[in-house]
């Protein structure tokens, strides 16, 4: 199919784009890789009556401040890959993006086009989640900070504003002894995944201090699991056994029953993934200290 | 209506589109570029696969009036007629393609893989060829023609480089 009827804007600045889109409310997206809301636009599941192209303004820096690598909006997947201050310090980040589409994609696609679509299993949100990440979405009337965790409301929704783009995500830096995982399902390389799970641990004299676990397709967003996280310190590196713990955490979770998956599958699928990114992660922290 | 300029396989041409048309049938249409065949419109098959400024980017996701004074490369420009660029004439020899629907989507997004690969002198593994062509689906050959052309014309690329 193609979409339907829009007008199309390129922005030559942050203010200018947020002006429209505060202009247009509800009836303006803001469109930068295009490889999320356009296929949306080419089934009319998104009809935007505006279209702002925010390509030209810049904010694809990726840069270390106070304790925080902060990602613009408009950074493309394939970035990260290259770049020493993700690949040292955000090992699970790494893993989820390489399972991000395939390789057109991720040279197009973008960290704020991805979120902002919120798709219930893209990578992307989930690693903002498990990263502690917090996203910045500006609008005319200044900026607001929101915590990942509370940014995504359900399958392609998240607490965006009418007028409101999102600008940079920033990630704390974790302390040197960290390390983490990511693993995913799919049916296909490059679908969007069944279920996936991103752990990451800092760790001291060989046991984990503090433990992070995200998975997607448990629900209709992705999720954090802070009672497992809490099980899972103390955790000896060497004999990462928590099938217990998981299978606690697992037994809370109440997963989509659909075409593509039952319920038990993917209750079972999200236990076989966080125990498999826990291993890596345990395993990778041996390795490095 | 947007006014754009497109340079198109060497040709420059200024023309008025509706911001809704997709550069894929922007091509097809005033371009009379049929090489560049829509599967499924939606990112998910990867025939449309063309070089914008030199990087492949899927055309059905991509809006003409967003490529004003951009550079856009077809497979009508890889080999011409005959399609006897190296890797097409592999396509050829090792039966990576039956009905060609998605060929000139692989090939352009295989060239600069190929490129890249003879640029670093090495020859990939198979899981490589197959991350580089994850985005293009082909409903003939099964895959293993294809990854089997991408070889081939590695080799020769490499073998060519020794000699030279």
């Amino acid at each position: 199919m193609r979409p339907s009827e829009f007008e199309y804007h390129k922005a030559d600045s942050l203010e200018q784009a947020l002006a429209l889109l505060q202009e247009f409310g509800d009836e303006g997206r803001p469109i930068a890789g295009g490889q999320s809301l356009v296929p949306m636009m080419n089934l009319r599941l998104a009809r935007p009556a505006h279209l702002v192209d925010i390509n030209g303004l810049g904010l694809d820096t990726i840069e270390k401040k106070d304790g925080v690598i902060r990602i613009g909006a408009l950074v493309r997947h394939e970035r990260y890959l290259a770049e020493p201050l993700i690949i040292d310090n955000f090992p699970a980040f790494i893993d989820g993006v390489r399972a991000i589409g395939h390789p057109t994609i991720r040279r197009n696609g973008t960290i704020g086009g991805s979120l902002a679509h919120a798709d219930p299993t893209a990578e992307l949100p989930l690693l903002c989640m498990l990263h502690d990440g917090e996203i910045i979405a500006a609008s005319a009337g200044g900026e607001r900070r929101l915590p990942a965790t509370r940014f995504f409301e359900g399958a392609y929704m998240t607490v965006l504003e009418a007028g409101e783009m999102i600008v940079a995500v920033e990630l704390p830096v974790p302390p040197a002894s960290s390390s983490g995982a990511f693993v995913e399902m799919a049916e296909r390389r490059g679908d969007f995944a069944i279920a996936a799970c991103g752990v990451t641990l800092e760790h001291a004299r060989g046991r984990v201090t503090r433990a992070a676990v995200a998975c997607s397709g448990a629900g209709q967003t992705a999720m954090r699991a802070p009672q497992l996280e809490e099980a899972l310190e103390g955790l000896e590196l060497a004999h990462p056994d928590a099938a217990a713990a998981i299978a606690a955490f697992t037994e809370t979770l109440n997963p989509p029953d659909d075409h593509s998956a039952s319920a038990d599958y993917r209750r079972a699928l999200v236990g076989q993934l966080t125990e498999q990114a826990l291993a890596t992660a345990c395993s990778r922290a041996m390795e490095a200290s | 209506m947007i006014e754009i300029t497109l340079e198109v396989n060497g040709e420059t041409r200024r023309l008025s589109v509706e911001s809704r048309r997709l550069l894929a049938d922007v091509l097809r249409q005033e371009f009379n570029l049929s090489g560049v065949h829509i599967g499924c419109a939606h990112g998910a098959c990867g025939c449309c696969t063309v070089h914008l400024d030199g990087k492949p980017r899927l055309s059905c996701l991509t809006f003409a009036a967003q490529c004003d004074g951009k550079s856009v490369r077809t497979v009508e420009s890889v080999g011409g007629v005959g399609a006897d660029h190296p890797l097409q004439k592999a396509f050829r020899s090792e039966h990576g393609l039956q009905c060609g629907y998605c060929t000139p989507g692989f090939i352009m997004t295989l060239i600069p893989f190929v490129e890249e690969m003879t640029a670093e002198r090495r020859m990939p593994d198979e899981e490589e060829i197959r991350e580089a062509m994850s985005g293009n689906i082909c409903r003939c050959t099964g895959y293993q023609g294809i990854v089997e052309a991408v070889r081939k014309v590695i080799g020769e690329n490499l073998e060519e480089g020794a000699q030279a």
